[in-house]
């Protein structure tokens, strides 16, 4: 990282990668006195070189280190590379396995936009326990994926061609339990925290994105959506089963903080509504196509977009006809993000009280910017 | 986006842009490949950007060919109106790498620009910071995209 001279006036303090709020990642802040003149990002800190990774793995073996891309969100990246994958083999997906996959990926997204919101409550300063709370709540989402997958975290549930296991018995039952529980609890959330006064002035009116600055910097995800742009991967490109499920794309128009926090708010409604409809109506049928582990991909060319928690992610694998890919190239939506977190401070007027606030409603994750 | 909407671009960019491009296509589904002369790099990014609403800077990266001796710089663009992405590819040699920087057109370009500056060794003329971004600065160990790096000699 070079530092390049700084006027004398203005201090050069680094924020992280030990300060609790900002994650893996240092920040290095131009500050005078509290204002904040420049942000600049130093990434790679959990740097660990996935897509060179993936170039000496078959592509079934590509999914394990990638589903590792990001672990609160894991079912969304790791469904854009098996979309990818499937495009390769020139597989067809049963319907029932991309019903399977969407349930799998909403219940994903609401748990990287709980684990979102906690930080956030917490980041604003006054309401640590809504960390816990939101921690607590995830637990009904990990039991649903411990009960179909096997696994809490990192499930790698997804094959090429469908997914590992059908659903238990009783799953469907579950879900619907999860669903009606979380909803009640979302509506204390909305009053206890989103409508509440200390958590307004903290968000209100900071680190305002105009439309035409998230478009230039390119930014993605709920930040994109809370400048009021309705670009959702799901809806523009629809991938496993969302097509046919009913949603609509959440924007808000107030482009700054409290807008991208309400964004995810309302996103879990609608997740939460996907996951009712794909358990009261998901058809019956088989759940994956046969495969063999080490069938070789033709040559080629496949680019997917899916949309993540946190924002659109790109798999572009390249294939040469043997079993590995030859080169995947991922588009991560986290280090959109961060750029735009790093050009935020000239767009705005800034204080460093704001700077965890800010770089939580921007949401990004390391481990998937850093690769 | 439709197949009328990616056959009306690939018309009229064959039209427009017919002396400046190599060669665009259409890859798979619903992303169209475009290959530009390097001569015309900065020129045609800024007609996409102006003419054909190529406003969002989504990503970018390389692709090492060796056998062919030569690097393919992707940019990744979309654009707002269509949602449709559209992948503008330049060619470099592998021996001298140089690119002007399309930071001036697009200005989210920036980091990924850095990143394929550590990862393919590709130089970007013109860049306010290339600086790597995510190796360490003391990083000796070459560009590890590159299809004949080793890994050995790092520490």
């Amino acid at each position: 990282m070079s530092e390049p001279k700084i006027k004398p006036e203005i201090m050069r303090m680094s924020w992280g990668p030990q300060h609790p709020m900002s994650g893996q990642t240092r920040v290095l802040l131009d500050v005078d006195g509290e204002k904040v003149h420049k942000i600049i990002a130093d990434l790679g800190f959990t740097h660990r070189g996935i897509e060179k990774i993936l170039e000496n793995r078959t592509l079934l073996g590509g999914i394990i280190p990638v589903d590792r891309m990001a672990m609160v969100d894991s079912a969304n990246i790791s469904i854009g590379y098996v979309t990818a994958a499937d495009k390769a083999y020139g597989l067809e997906v049963p319907e029932r396995a991309n019903w399977i996959r969407s349930l799998v990926c909403e219940m994903s997204r609401i748990n990287s936009h709980l684990y979102a919101f906690g930080l956030q409550a917490e980041a604003t300063g006054y309401f640590p326990a809504v960390f816990l709370w939101t921690t607590v709540d995830r637990e009904i989402l990990l039991d649903l994926f411990e009960e179909l997958t096997g696994a809490r975290w990192s499930f790698n549930f997804f094959l090429p061609g469908g997914v590992h296991k059908d659903l238990p018995e009783g799953f469907k039952e579950n879900v619907i339990k999860g669903v009606q529980y979380l909803r009640r609890r979302f509506k204390d959330y909305w009053a206890a925290i989103v409508e509440n006064y200390m958590f307004e002035i903290r968000c209100n009116n900071v680190a305002i994105l105009e439309p035409k600055d998230a478009l230039r910097l390119g930014a993605t995800g709920p930040s994109l959506r809370g400048s009021g742009i309705d670009i959702d991967m799901r809806k523009d490109e629809p991938y496993a089963a969302y097509g046919d499920l009913d949603w609509e794309v959440i924007t808000e128009d107030a482009c700054d903080v409290m807008a991208r926090t309400k964004v995810r708010f309302h996103e879990i409604g609608q997740s939460l509504n996907m996951m009712e409809q794909i358990a009261k109506e998901i058809p019956e049928g088989p759940i994956k196509v046969r495969f063999s582990p080490f069938m070789r991909a033709p040559e080629g060319e496949y680019y997917t977009r899916v949309e993540t928690g946190r924002g659109e992610l790109g798999i572009h694998m390249f294939t040469d006809g043997t079993t590995n890919p030859c080169r995947v190239k991922i588009n991560p939506p986290s280090l959109r993000n961060m750029y735009v977190f790093e050009r935020l401070a000239e767009l705005n007027e800034m204080t460093v009280a704001d700077i965890p606030v800010v770089i939580n409603s921007i949401d990004p994750w390391y481990l998937d910017s850093d690769r | 986006m439709s197949k009328n909407n990616i056959n009306d671009f690939i018309s009229s960019v064959q039209k427009t842009l017919a002396e400046e491009i190599e060669s665009v296509e259409q890859t798979n589904d619903n992303y169209v490949s475009m290959v530009v002369k390097p001569d015309s790099f900065v020129k045609v990014a800024e007609m996409l950007r102006d003419k054909f609403g190529y406003v969002i800077p989504v990503a970018a990266g390389g692709v090492d060919y060796p056998d062919e001796n030569r690097m393919q710089m992707i940019y990744y663009l979309v654009n707002p109106k269509t949602r449709f992405t559209l992948t503008y590819r330049v060619n470099v040699s592998r021996d001298d790498p140089r690119l002007p920087t399309l930071t001036t057109v697009w200005d989210g370009m920036s980091f990924h620009e850095r990143e394929a500056y550590e990862m393919f060794g590709i130089d970007f003329e013109g860049h306010e910071n290339l600086v790597p971004l995510l190796l360490p600065p003391t990083w000796k160990g070459g560009y590890p995209l590159r299809k004949d790096f080793k890994g050995e000699g790092v520490e």
